[in-house]
């Protein structure tokens, strides 16, 4: 090499070029890659940390987090439900046009005559829907494996606005097909924005007062669901909220790795035993060189001097793991879209509400609430279960039972015992309220103040809350109480959730199945 | 930064260094400003959404009520959410939207109710049962000619207001 | 690792299986791709090869139009041949109108962007406007036409019995039939097909066409099948022959519905009465919004349309329509002219003659004469003959054809009523702001009137009031005899209501004390200057007198 360089009049520079046109595709290779083919140990640590794409992962992962038992996957599911949805999003984009009267029918032709275009939005629906239960089931997982303790309590902060995003995202996506469906169920979403109207009509200051209003106004752009509301859910369907959501997952990312990696227990290597043989044994040859991360993360320990034990290169086991995780969702995605279609009703009628009018349903269990209260069950509500929910971290100071499937004080027992107020009581009130009406029913002049603060959601609510004092007194710890109060709302949203979805029917009526609804 | 009590002994360590100088009045000016240019700049984008005059269809309109409509049968102005009734005493206006949560209410036989939540409104807009917190309001009607009327949907009148038929 | 890897594997081939099935799908099975693979395998070699598998669809922008239905009918898409007798893939009949200009949703319903033959006819969930069922076919020119001047059924048959009296079908063809001589032997003249002649027009001179070539050819064929016609029929055959706009039955339908006297109580275009639902636009009624818990069979909106005919309760339960007790065949005809009201959305720049003569230029779509008017509007209530009606659950209606009424009640008078109405009873009001009839067309069912009871009516000169008699004498003598049927505070019972307003308005006391005194014969109000078994004659005061009391009831 070096001779060849020094005689530089012996080849001349056409023939130089010449040779550097064939050699280009190598080295074009060789410089895509940084660190060659990803051999050896070593060789794979520098491709995960050497690509801009992957160094989001940590180089080498702990066994413990590689377990299935340990996170099930989910989050990675839901990040692929929403690699999914932007990916088929974008394609849809081609087609659809974001105005009333060409809306729906760019619809009918995405899915009549759009090559693929039918599957392509079957997926796109699904993958949303997919990605809402994830998000959910990971919260859930987060929760139960007591998570969120410190140094990670921020990112269950970022997690609350993520899932907060997730929803708004599935949400304003409802309105662009501008059928029925989505016609009623956003006049019904954005009249629960305005519900805060119903307290301040009640202290009468809504003339002086009224973020209701304004947050209805700010969504429709106008008085009605209209253009003006369908331009804006497009901006924040197709732009703003996705913005959103990538930024705060980055954040999400970062902060896992930042945060000392996946949670796991105090006895985690004691109880993960003996390395598996077939596994790449730690650092098989002297480093030539000690791989180094670029800013110290936090933690008791951080690993100078001592070898990363326990821990396995990302590549390819964690790899595996994630692609694993990632074709199952999509093919999860696809069999749902081969079988069952995506929605789409007659075109958005603004003079005929449908009977019954039902929000997506992820919001079904807020509607049974609503149908006493808009303001309580659409807002007040809510706020405090996500206020409460993003509180958690920080009222539940304990370190017992960390990593651990439903750790802590209590443990499942406690969870089951939960489990069991949370469902008794919902299915009694709710039980009650189909069977005998709410106070309305007897006193048709109550004010409704009155059923404002009395109402099966803000019952639910106080029961809960008492419980879950009850087990903190009852197992001297906090832990308990939020392991208490998580599971009984998480029964409450299932069953409520279940009830709006199947035994409503219309006039927001009890029905065993809708094979009784009136019509049919 | 690590959590300041985690720090034990000496502070002067290369773990925490000396806290910046307290008075920068130069580098406090510089970014009040930047911030205050930033929030300025915000509240004027926050100004955007809210359009000064909505581009809904003008809220008053004429309707003309059929000479044999019967006394107490609403009578739906046709593309309106509104109902005009007459009475003994004269027509009145009722809103058809209902008040819990928006749904276009219909006429029953005992006045309105509501498809999607089951709310329940005699002819007055009175609330007789469901989840709606008030009820509907009237709307101010004004009589310009025989059997012809204008609504006005902006304005909302105490309930029992008639206009003279 | 490796759990990973087998779940990786596996869930890899899965989704692949899954694409593979899509596209399978999507390339071979859907049916527009077996279907033109059919057509294909039926075509001669040239044209076979010729001929491409794809979407086809025609789309013209200005009426909005995208139908995709030639992907499946691949005979009526634009430039492709039919073959014929295929009930999927002939070409479209001649009807004045081809598909490839016009597309096929506007007359025949249905989903035109769809390309699967569910979808596409509207036999799915949400889809409001379903294909008109064949038997049906013509009422989708209700979409953009409206045939003007139909008068009522009578009329309409006298024209058919006359064309078929005069044996016009020897030579020539209406809608299929007729035609079958062919003077001069075969391959001689025979007259041109009439099927459409009511859309292309025929020389008013025809008749004397046909008188002179008859002289002329000399040809025996001719001077036995034509004969001379007097003139009524000839104008009943013109009437008929204006209305050969090659719908087949439809025309017979509106004269039907004309002569059936539904605008009584229905309005169609804002002329009609408003007592029962507006029935514009009503054969475009979405079926999902119809209650099919009392119709028989599938829920197509036809099917519950005659279902309500035949019993408009179990249909509508509360529903104020009597059971008009129509024979099948009616019913038939009924239900095809309802279909035919169509007409959402067509620019006003496509609107055929007839629409803009009728929308713009105020022409009726039925024929103005009082015959018509009286039982397109009246005869449903008042009877056919103005003899009244009686049906089930309530009040009679006034046989306003009976002649001691007509005797005693001015022109004005009932010129007043007809335009006015009753308000809070059943008659609405006829002029030209509320029921839309014009004062001329008032005019004329006034003289039908006259002419159905052969009465001229009294001069409405002198006083409008003058009774002066005791209104206390009156009012028992009121209730003795009257208020039975007319109410104690004359709120109409049986009988008319007295106290109506409009009526105290419009009824001279003349009127008032002629029909006490002459009652109406063959109803329920007796002549009370006659005694009768039960009660005794009254005089002139008595009956002054219950006038005055009557005139009372007007304030409250």
């Amino acid at each position: 090499m070096s001779g060849r360089s020094e005689a530089p009049a012996a080849v001349s520079a056409v023939r130089r070029l010449g040779r550097n046109v064939l050699a280009t595709p190598g080295r074009l290779w060789a410089s895509f890659s940084r660190a060659g083919r990803p051999a050896t140990d070593r060789s794979r640590s520098k491709f995960v940390f050497g690509n801009v794409f992957l160094h989001l992962h940590p180089a080498r992962v702990h066994r413990w987090s590689l377990r299935w038992t340990t996170t099930w996957g989910l989050g990675i599911a839901a990040l692929s439900a929403f690699l999914i949805t932007l990916i088929t999003g974008v394609l849809l984009m081609f087609y659809y046009k974001p105005y009333p009267s060409a809306a729906y029918n760019t619809i009918k032709d995405i899915h009549f005559v759009v090559p693929t275009g039918r599957f392509i939005r079957n997926i796109h629906r699904w993958a949303a829907n997919v990605m809402v239960v994830t998000v959910l089931l990971h919260m859930a997982r987060t929760f139960f494996t007591a998570a969120y303790r410190k140094p990670r309590e921020f990112n269950w902060v970022v997690g609350m606005g993520l899932l907060a995003l997730t929803l708004g995202l599935s949400f304003t996506g409802y309105l662009l097909p501008w059928d029925q469906l989505a016609y009623w169920a956003i006049t019904i979403g954005a009249n629960i924005a305005q519900s805060p109207r119903e307290l301040t009509d009640a202290l009468g200051i809504t003339a002086y007062f009224d973020p209701g209003g304004f947050q209805k106004l700010i969504l429709l752009g106008s008085t009605d669901v209209g253009e003006e509301a369908l331009i804006r859910f497009y901006l924040f369907h197709v732009m703003l909220l996705p913005l959103g959501l990538v930024a705060l997952l980055a954040v999400h990312f970062w902060r896992i790795r930042k945060d000392g990696g996946l949670v796991r227990p105090a006895g985690a290597d004691e109880r993960l035993g003996s390395v598996d043989p077939e596994t790449y044994p730690v650092f098989t040859e002297a480093p030539d060189k000690t791989y180094h991360l670029a800013a110290v993360v936090k933690g008791r320990t951080p690993w100078v001097g001592r070898g990363p034990e326990n821990t396995l290169p990302a590549m390819p086991h964690l790899f595996y793991a994630e692609l694993a995780v990632l074709m199952l969702v999509v093919f999860l995605c696809v069999g749902l879209a081969l079988l069952v279609d995506a929605p789409l009703k007659e075109l958005a009628n603004p003079d005929l509400p449908e009977n019954p009018a039902k929000a997506p349903w992820y919001f079904l269990g807020l509607q049974e609430l609503v149908s006493h209260s808009a303001f309580m069950g659409g807002i007040g509500i809510p706020a405090v279960v996500l206020v409460g929910l993003g509180l958690i971290p920080y009222l539940d100071r304990e370190t017992h039972g960390t990593g651990e499937w439903f750790g802590g004080p209590g443990g499942l027992r406690l969870v089951a015992l939960s489990a069991a107020v949370g469902l008794g009581s919902v299915l009694g009130i709710e039980a009650f309220a189909i069977r005998f009406g709410w106070l309305r029913t007897w006193w048709p002049d109550i004010p409704q103040l009155v059923i404002t603060f009395v109402n099966p959601g803000t019952f639910l609510t106080v029961v809960y809350g008492v419980f879950s004092v009850w087990a903190v007194r009852r197992y001297d710890s906090t832990r308990a109480g939020a392991l208490a109060l998580f599971t009984c709302f998480l029964c409450g949203f299932i069953v409520l959730t279940i009830i709006g979805a199947h035994f409503r029917g219309p006039n927001w009526e009890f029905y065993w199945s809708p094979s009784h609804w009136p019509g049919h | 930064m690590t959590d300041r009590d985690d720090v034990v002994g000496s502070s002067e360590s290369r773990l925490s260094p000396h806290p910046v100088a307290r008075r920068d009045f130069l580098g406090l000016g510089a970014l009040g400003s930047a911030a205050a240019a930033f929030l300025f700049a915000t509240i004027g984008m926050l100004r955007l959404p809210k359009a000064a005059v909505l581009p809904s269809p003008s809220r008053r309109f004429k309707v003309v009520l059929p000479e044999s409509l019967p006394f107490e049968e609403p009578y739906l102005a046709p593309g309106r959410h509104v109902a005009l009734i007459r009475d003994a005493e004269g027509v009145f206006a009722v809103s058809n939207v209902c008040t819990h949560l928006g749904c276009i209410v219909k006429p029953s036989a005992t006045g309105f109710y509501c498809p999607c939540h089951g709310s329940r409104f005699d002819r007055t807009g009175q609330v007789l049962a469901g989840p709606a917190p008030r009820p509907l309001p009237w709307l101010a009607v004004r009589k310009a000619g025989e059997n012809t009327y204008v609504v006005d949907e902006e304005k909302e009148v105490p309930a029992g207001t008639k206009e003279v038929a | 690792m490796k759990a990973n890897k087998y779940l990786l594997l596996w869930s890899s081939a899965a989704t692949l299986v899954v694409l593979a099935l899509a596209a399978f799908d999507e390339n071979v099975t859907q049916e527009w791709r077996v279907l033109q693979r059919e057509y294909r395998s039926r075509l001669e070699p040239p044209a076979a090869g010729e001929f491409a598998m794809q979407l086809r669809q025609v789309v013209v922008p200005s009426l909005g139009v995208v139908d995709r239905c030639p992907s499946c009918h691949v005979g009526m898409a634009p430039g492709e041949k039919g073959l014929p007798g295929d009930p999927v893939f002939s070409a479209h009949p001649d009807v004045g109108h081809d598909p490839a200009n016009m597309g096929c949703v506007a007359c025949h319903s249905g989903q035109g962007r769809a390309t699967e033959k569910a979808d596409a006819h509207g036999d799915v969930a949400f889809w409001p406007e379903p294909m008109i069922e064949p038997a049906y076919a013509y009422a989708g020119c209700g979409t953009c036409h409206t045939h003007l001047g139909v008068p009522n059924l009578e009329a309409f048959r006298r024209g058919i019995e006359r064309l078929e009296r005069y044996d016009c079908l020897a030579c020539h063809r209406v809608d299929g039939r007729g035609g079958t001589l062919r003077p001069g032997a075969q391959g001689g003249f025979e007259g041109p097909d009439l099927s459409h002649v009511g859309v292309t027009g025929f020389r008013t001179d025809w008749y004397d066409t046909h008188l002179e070539q008859c002289g002329k050819v000399a040809e025996p064929a001719w001077c036995t099948a034509f004969g001379p016609i007097p003139e009524p029929d000839r104008a009943a055959i013109e009437a008929y022959l204006a209305s050969c706009v090659g719908a087949p039955g439809l025309i017979e339908a509106k004269a039907l519905f004309h002569s059936s006297g539904c605008r009584g109580c229905h309005a169609i275009d804002g002329v009609g009465g408003d007592d029962g639902p507006d029935l514009t636009r009503f054969g475009q009624k979405d079926p999902a919004l119809l209650d099919f818990s009392g119709v028989p069979g599938e829920h197509t909106l036809p099917n519950w349309i005659s279902a309500h005919f035949e019993n408009p309760q179990r249909v509508v339960p509360g529903s104020q329509m009597p059971a008009l007790g129509l024979s099948a065949s009616d019913v038939e005809r009924l239900t095809y002219y309802l279909m035919s009201l169509r007409g959402a959305g067509v620019p006003g720049r496509f609107w055929p003659q007839d629409r803009v003569r009728a929308e713009w230029l105020g022409e009726r779509e039925f024929a103005t004469d009082g015959a018509t008017l009286y039982e397109a509007f009246c005869s449903a209530c008042h009877g056919p003959g103005g003899e009244g009606m009686r049906y089930p659950g309530m009040a009679a209606f006034p046989a306003i054809g009976n002649p001691d009424f007509l005797a005693v009640a001015s022109d004005r008078f009932i010129r007043v009523t007809i335009e006015k109405g009753r308000p809070g009873r059943r008659m609405p009001a006829w002029g030209e702001l509320s029921g839309g009839l014009r004062p001329e067309e008032i005019d004329a069912v006034l003289a039908h009137l006259r002419k159905l009871g052969g009465v001229e009516g009294p001069s409405d000169h002198g006083p409008r009031r003058w009774v002066a008699g005791s209104a206390a004498r009156g009012r028992r003598l009121y209730e003795r005899y009257c208020a039975g049927c007319h109410g104690r505070e004359g709120e109409g019972k049986e009988g008319p209501a007295l106290a109506n307003p409009r009526f105290q308005a419009s009824a001279t006391d003349t009127y008032l004390v002629e029909t006490v005194q002459r009652g109406r014969r063959g109803t329920s109000m007796e002549g009370f200057a006659q005694a009768s078994p039960v009660r005794p004659a009254l005089d002139e005061a008595d009956i002054e007198s219950i006038i005055t009391f009557v005139r009372t009831l007007e304030s409250r």
